[in-house]
């Protein structure tokens, strides 16, 4: 059997509030585990103790008790990184370089070079749109066009995991949804995914497997099918039903003891809207 | 995509050491603090022209000392300043969790950024040194004409040659030098400090008090070393002075110049051993900069 | 807390390490010479706050350069005390500068000196003539110093040689002076004939004077200057040296003298 993902056993974390002797607890015996080539989302409130959990998997914080493991190799080890790709909320990026001299830069941490670095960094910018923003420095890239930058670069090492922290966070909805594609792809190409925001409507979308943080306690976990799925309701969509033929539902229903929560006509999305009416999401950053 | 063969994972690597200090480097540069150098240009230039009715000699010795002295300072502040911003400035940015959550160490991002440092440091004072050469060369070719007319001709070799020898002369290079060994251990520190301080004025300030410190410290080395040092003296005083030279690094050992810019000859021996102390003071708050980095919690 | 701890550990361990180490290279340096220059109290007033720090924080060079053009300023007004109180901050910061000694010295040996006997406040001449020789005790004190802190090198003993030559009329300390800068290697061409031609003048080494000019008449003909060659020929007849055994200047001294 392959090691997870991520493997988090009993992990607790407490913060020493400075020049104090008050302590914080930001996660508290937590234990998760992502499987290779899930996505899986983190969510919880602001101060959940999702950006700690997140920063003690790729070694940026140690734990005070408990371990993590990257596919069997303690986070808190250098070389676990490896095998990870990481894009911060809100990344910045040395905005002097052009977006191929930032993929030059980050590969040449890991250990890449040459015709090798080479390749593999117009590769990902092809990826993610941004050949032809290729030699533009960042300091001109839009918001979007730094999250794109930002999740090339985590791929350069070729990582089998994949961690996110608010990767939509200040997009607008045509990148969002840009974004939201390229994790999909990220998924069918067998990369795991740690996705880590508090936008719902975003993770229903992609996630496999969710785990909810409250106060550094996870309160729930599981396959997000199972937790968001309710189980004595049924939904029904008809097209072209006749007055007659809703009432007559509507009496069989009742006669058979069932009750009828709603009826309404559906809605299409206001993303799916906007989407529309601005071009849909094909359009790129310029 | 083509997946990438996985290599296996050293613990020090020079070349991710190199891309962050040529990253460091190229971000100083952007940063515009070259601008220092005319500044620099400016402070020799215009003492060159503010000194009428003295003697060449004087004029020499001076644009030498106002030279070596603004080099001095000049290196020390592109030393400490910059140093100072690195940590709060990728921070701030988050650019140093991306860079740390790439497989590199933590020793290897502040060794990086280190060197970058004193590399912009090391390209700043063969700069400001090359200006002094010109400055006092210029000069020295206007001073050897306005005497060649003055002289009688069978003195006038005589003359040039004394001229020559008041001018910017390349027994000053090793002072040169240890000024460099100097800016490197204040850079090093400050790195030291910028670990666990709060803010970057912080840090400036408490490197400012080192370096402060540091040029006295020997006089505290002396005084403890004397055989009654203070005669009845409270002990808190034989603490005072044990806590300066303990925690403090000698700087005058490094303020060289001076004497230099006189004709004191070096020794090139000695000149190697200073140099071999501020290599040694850098890799030792480098060390401590490490022991302060490696449980940061960022 | 326990990093904290650690670093100050490790900090406390490599500074006790290197304190050997800082004493034997500040040994070494002040034994070559350097960092002989000091800040004191007495320098307060004229360096001021800013210059006590600048001169502490390794930048002693630059505010003696300052406080030497100030002492020039001062010699424009003939403020010879005040002159005088910054050339002792000048030479105590930087006391390895041969040209703030020799500089301080004749300001004060040349020309506080004549100023002092031209002093139209001070009508008796024999207070003036006192003032004038205690401005040449201040230049010759100056010499002496500054010999201290440069003990290798020829020029301030040549300086001082001068000053007891001329204006002291010390001839017995002049030769003293020429001989201790002759034995320097950096010593000028012209040190052996002043040494001699001052011992000549120093009653009682005659004899002695004798032999170190035929020594350098001896030399060749870039010694044989006309001084050398009227002294050398004076003190045959002083000391009677047998005519077998003099020198005989005169073609040299026609050869020397412009015709």
């Amino acid at each position: 059997m392959s090691d997870p993902a991520i493997s988090i056993e009993n992990l607790t974390k407490v913060f020493r509030l400075s020049l104090k002797r008050e302590t914080l607890t930001a996660v508290r015996n937590l234990s998760l585990r992502v499987e290779p080539g899930q996505v899986y989302g983190l969510l919880g409130p602001n101060g959940s103790g999702k950006s700690t959990t997140m920063k003690i998997v790729l070694g940026l914080v140690a734990p005070t008790s408990g371990a993590t493991r990257i596919f069997g190799r303690d986070s808190t080890d250098v070389s676990s990184r490896e095998d990870v790709g990481f894009l911060p909320e809100n990344p910045y990026f040395y905005k002097f370089l052009t977006g191929r001299e930032t993929m030059h830069f980050f590969g040449k941490l890991c250990g890449l070079g040459g015709a090798r670095l080479r390749d593999r960094s117009m590769e990902l910018l092809e990826l993610v749109g941004l050949r032809d923003a290729a030699g533009r420095r960042i300091g001109g890239y839009s918001k979007g066009m730094l999250q794109r930058i930002g999740l090339a670069q985590a791929l350069i090492q070729d990582p089998r995991l994949l961690v996110l922290d608010e990767p939509t966070a200040g997009v607008d909805p045509a990148g969002s949804r840009d974004i939201r594609d390229l994790i999909l792809k990220f998924k069918a190409r067998g990369i795991t995914v740690l996705l880590c925001s508090h936008l719902l409507g975003h993770v229903q979308e992609i996630c496999d497997r969710v785990g909810i943080l409250d106060r550094g306690v996870l309160v729930r976990e599981g396959p997000l099918d199972e937790l968001i799925s309710i189980e004595n309701q049924t939904e029904l969509i008809l097209e072209n039903a006749s007055a007659a033929l809703l009432a007559d539902i509507e009496q069989k229903a009742l006669a058979s003891g069932a009750r009828i929560v709603d009826s309404r006509k559906p809605q299409t999305t206001l993303e799916r809207y906007f989407l529309d009416v601005t071009g849909g999401p094909a359009r790129r950053d310029p | 995509m083509s997946a990438l063969p996985v290599t296996s994972h050293r613990s020090f690597s020079p070349s991710r050491v190199l891309a962050i200090c040529s990253i460091t480097l190229l971000e100083l540069i952007r940063l515009k603090v070259f601008y220092i150098l005319l500044l620099f240009s400016v402070a020799i230039i215009g003492s060159s022209l503010l000194m009428v009715d003295l003697t060449f000699q004087e004029e020499f010795q001076m644009l030498k000392d106002v030279s070596l002295g603004a080099m001095s300072i000049f290196t020390w502040l592109l030393a400490v300043l910059p140093t100072a911003l690195l940590l709060p400035k990728d921070t701030e940015d988050r650019t140093l969790y991306t860079i740390l959550a790439k497989p590199v160490g933590r020793f290897e991002y502040l060794l990086g950024k280190l060197l970058g440092v004193l590399c912009m440091v090391a390209i700043a004072t063969v700069l400001m040194t090359a200006v002094s050469y010109v400055v006092l060369y210029v000069h020295e070719q206007s001073v050897i004409h306005s005497t060649a007319r003055l002289v009688p001709p069978e003195q006038v070799q005589a003359a040039t040659d004394s001229i020559r020898a008041a001018a910017f002369g390349v027994n000053l290079l090793p002072g040169v030098a240890v000024l460099y060994c100097k800016a490197a251990l204040c850079a090093a520190l400050t790195l030291f400090i910028s670990t666990f301080s709060s803010s970057w004025i912080f840090t400036v300030s408490i490197s400012v008090c080192v370096y402060l410190i540091g040029h006295v410290q020997s006089v505290a080395r002396d005084a403890m070393q004397m055989k009654h040092p203070m005669g009845d003296a409270p002990l808190w005083n034989s603490l005072f002075l044990l806590v300066v030279t303990v925690f403090f690094p000698d700087l005058h050992i490094f303020s060289l110049v001076d004497d230099l810019a006189v004709g004191t000859p070096a020794p090139p021996l000695l000149i190697a051993e200073a140099c071999g102390l501020g290599l040694a003071y850098t890799c030792g708050y480098l060390l401590l900069a490490y022991l302060m980095f490696a449980w940061k919690e960022l | 807390m326990k990093r904290v701890v650690l670093a100050i550990v490790v900090l406390g361990l490599l500074g006790a390490a290197k304190i050997p180490f800082e004493t034997d290279l500040s040994r070494k340096f002040r034994e070559a010479h350097f960092h002989q220059g000091q800040v004191n109290l007495s320098m307060r007033n004229q360096l001021g706050q800013m210059g006590s720090i600048a001169a502490l924080s390794g930048f002693r060079s630059v505010v003696a350069d300052y406080l030497w053009i100030r002492a020039h300023v001062a010699w424009e007004h003939t403020e010879w005390g005040r002159m005088k109180l910054l050339f002792d901050a000048v030479t105590s910061l930087q006391p390895r500068s041969l040209l703030f000694w020799e500089g301080a010295s004749w300001h004060m040996a040349y020309n506080a000196s004549v100023a002092a006997m031209r002093d139209d406040r001070q009508p008796r001449e024999a207070l003036r003539i006192r003032s004038r020789d205690e401005f040449y005790r201040i230049g010759e004190d100056y010499l002496l110093r500054g010999i201290n802190y440069n003990p290798e090198r020829a020029e301030l003993f040549d300086r001082l040689g001068t000053l007891y030559r001329d204006k002291m009329k010390d001839h017995c300390k002049a030769a003293w002076a020429y001989f201790e800068a002759e034995k320097r290697p950096d010593a000028m061409g012209y040190v052996p004939r002043m040494a001699a031609y001052e011992l000549a003048a120093c009653p009682g080494h005659e004899q002695e004077a004798y032999g170190l000019l035929v020594d350098l008449f001896h030399q060749g003909k870039q010694q044989r200057l006309p001084t050398l060659l009227i002294l050398i020929d004076k003190l045959q007849k002083e000391l009677q040296i047998p005519v077998a055994e003099r020198i005989d200047i005169t073609a040299d001294l026609r050869e020397g003298t412009p015709r």
